[in-house]
């Protein structure tokens, strides 16, 4: 067998695998409870929360990791391989340490003063969306400097020696030809913030009809013994997250060699 | 191009393979496989080492939420004792036809209580002292988790709908487990929970136990234990079970600050106060029926 038929032999036995995974879910699956599940007051609830939760977590991510992302690419400042190794860390963090470390933080003197003359976080909505952010910051400006690393910087410094300011360099040149890439970004960080379960549980609690996200709303179908729900729960969640994943092959290009 | 034959053959290859490797990961028929309610954990834990040392018997124990445990032994067709933290999990594993209902025991009772931090700043002295505007509460997830269900029990028969609504103002949380029950009076996350009194013994130095008046208190809970319908060795599980209603183990929960005795609960309850059972909770408590 030659490396090319290797590789693609790889890459089917991954996908089989999954497959395999969301197909044992069928074992336990009640057709007939489906509809029931999921036009059922809670379940739609955790949809649109899962959802804005997740699309401003995304959004505050990019704002902030866009930027971050830039200066690790093309800046040279003091501690820049610190800045760099700390975004990894939630990779290391296991995201209930997160939330804990989270929780923790609101009870210092900072986090308390926080809380009482800005905004709720613990146990509130504020709180998913600051665990889901805390999850998936550091992946999104990680993403977003490898999108910007494939772009020479000579093409920021012919603009500039052309008369560009370093912000209509950015903005004309590199932004536009990092765009696929930072898109790719966006959409692999919203997905992986809809399914974000330990911070969230842990900073935002589990209450019906306020911070169950989908994620949580699994976990606690599952904890009440009921693996009906669990199941038809697992099979929207993971319909949301394949749609909007399936969307980043519509954005990304790779190169064909095989 | 590689051809869908070629494709079944090395997929098959590799399954064959793979089940001709020994799994190490099955419980062997010396050991047991216990699924608990983290409710008893300190106590079940120390509980088990003792029965190892004496019967030279491995015992692993996955604890967790009463109802995620279930829901673990009965995906993994495997376990041997079931040791929920209330009898309200317990009759649905009967129900579900996972436990011999004949080998149930009780290990130790359990009261709910109102646990606040330690020193009581919000001076809280009674249930309806919940009630006062401003105050931030928590209670375990009721339809999920043991505590919760006693939690929403006392919520219920205790206060009249207007104070209910005052109670739900102050609920900022539901939390997911026994143990983050406590854990968030420890970490100052809120002013008070319903919980278990014995919450005070996993953390004297965070957490204050308040009683309820003997005639809020609606059920007297228990840990109960019995032998699964899964097990691959009763008599074994049995032994195990009956081991947990020993003196050498009555003796370890009370060290924990368990109640061991009926008698010893009674004191917080009104004589006829019914033990264990099921509590159906009513549907403004229940997800999908708001």
């Amino acid at each position: 067998m030659n490396f090319g038929k290797t590789a693609v032999f790889a890459a089917l036995a991954l996908f089989l695998f999954y497959v395999v995974l969301i197909f044992s879910l069928l074992t336990f699956f009640e057709g007939r409870s489906f509809w029931e599940v999921l036009l059922a007051p809670d379940t739609l609830f955790s949809i649109r929360l899962s959802l804005l939760a997740a699309t401003i977590a995304t959004l505050l991510a990019v704002a902030i990791g866009l930027p971050a992302a830039y200066a690790l690419s093309r800046a040279s400042f003091p501690g820049k391989k610190l800045v760099d190794t700390f975004l990894e860390l939630p990779m290391i963090m296991s995201p209930i340490a997160l939330g804990a470390a989270l929780l923790i933080f609101f009870n210092t003197a900072i986090g308390e003063a926080i809380q009482e003359k800005g905004i709720l976080f613990v146990f509130e909505f504020p709180g998913i969306v600051l665990a889901q952010f805390a999850t998936i910051a550091g992946l999104a400006t990680r993403l977003m400097k490898t999108a910007l690393d494939e772009i020479s910087p000579r093409y920021e410094a012919v603009a500039r020696s052309l008369g560009s300011s370093a912000w209509g360099a950015f903005w004309k040149i590199t932004f536009p030809l990092a765009l696929r890439g930072l898109v790719s970004t966006m959409i692999l960080c919203w997905a992986k913030a809809i399914g974000e379960f330990g911070a969230t549980v842990t900073l935002a609690g589990t209450m019906a009809y306020k911070t169950e996200t989908m994620p949580i709303a699994i976990f606690m179908a599952l904890a009440s013994a009921d693996l009906r729900k669990t199941i038809i729960l697992i099979l929207i969640l993971a319909g949301i997250g394949l749609s909007a994943l399936y969307a980043v092959r519509f954005v990304e290009k790779r190169p064909q060699i095989l | 191009m590689i051809t869908v034959r070629q494709i079944l053959h090395n997929v098959l290859a590799v399954v064959i393979l793979t089940l001709l490797v020994p799994c190490p990961l099955l419980a062997s028929s010396g050991s047991l496989m216990i699924f608990a309610g983290a409710a008893s954990k300190p106590p079940t834990e120390e509980a088990a080492r003792i029965y190892k040392q004496k019967r030279g018997v491995e015992v692993q124990i996955t604890f967790g939420g009463s109802g995620f445990v279930l829901s673990q032994m009965k995906l993994a067709r495997r376990g041997d004792v079931y040791f929920p933290g209330s009898s309200d999990f317990m009759e649905k594993a009967k129900r579900d036809g996972l436990v011999f209902p004949e080998t149930e025991r009780i290990v130790a009772y359990l009261i709910p209580a109102i646990n606040v931090q330690k020193g009581n700043p919000k001076k809280i002295q009674s249930l309806k002292d919940l009630l006062k505007p401003g105050l931030r509460l928590a209670m375990a997830d009721p339809e999920s988790v043991c505590v919760g269900t006693y939690a929403g029990e006392v919520v219920e028969k205790n206060l009249t709908p207007k104070e209910r609504a005052f109670f739900r103002k102050n609920l900022v949380t539901t939390v997911e487990s026994c143990e983050k029950t406590a854990n968030i009076i420890s970490l100052k996350g809120v002013d008070a929970v319903i919980g278990w009194e014995v919450f005070q013994r996993w953390d004297p130095e965070r957490i204050e136990t308040v009683f309820l008046r003997l005639e809020e208190v609606p059920r007297i809970g228990y840990l109960p234990a019995a032998v699964s319908r899964l097990t691959g060795n009763r008599p074994l599980a049995e032994e195990f079970v009956n081991f947990l209603i020993s003196p050498e183990s009555k003796d370890v929960f009370k060290r924990h600050g368990y109640l061991m005795s009926l008698e010893e609960a009674r004191k917080y309850t009104l004589p006829g106060t019914p033990v264990g059972g099921e509590y159906s909770l009513p549907k403004e408590w229940r997800r999908g029926k708001r």
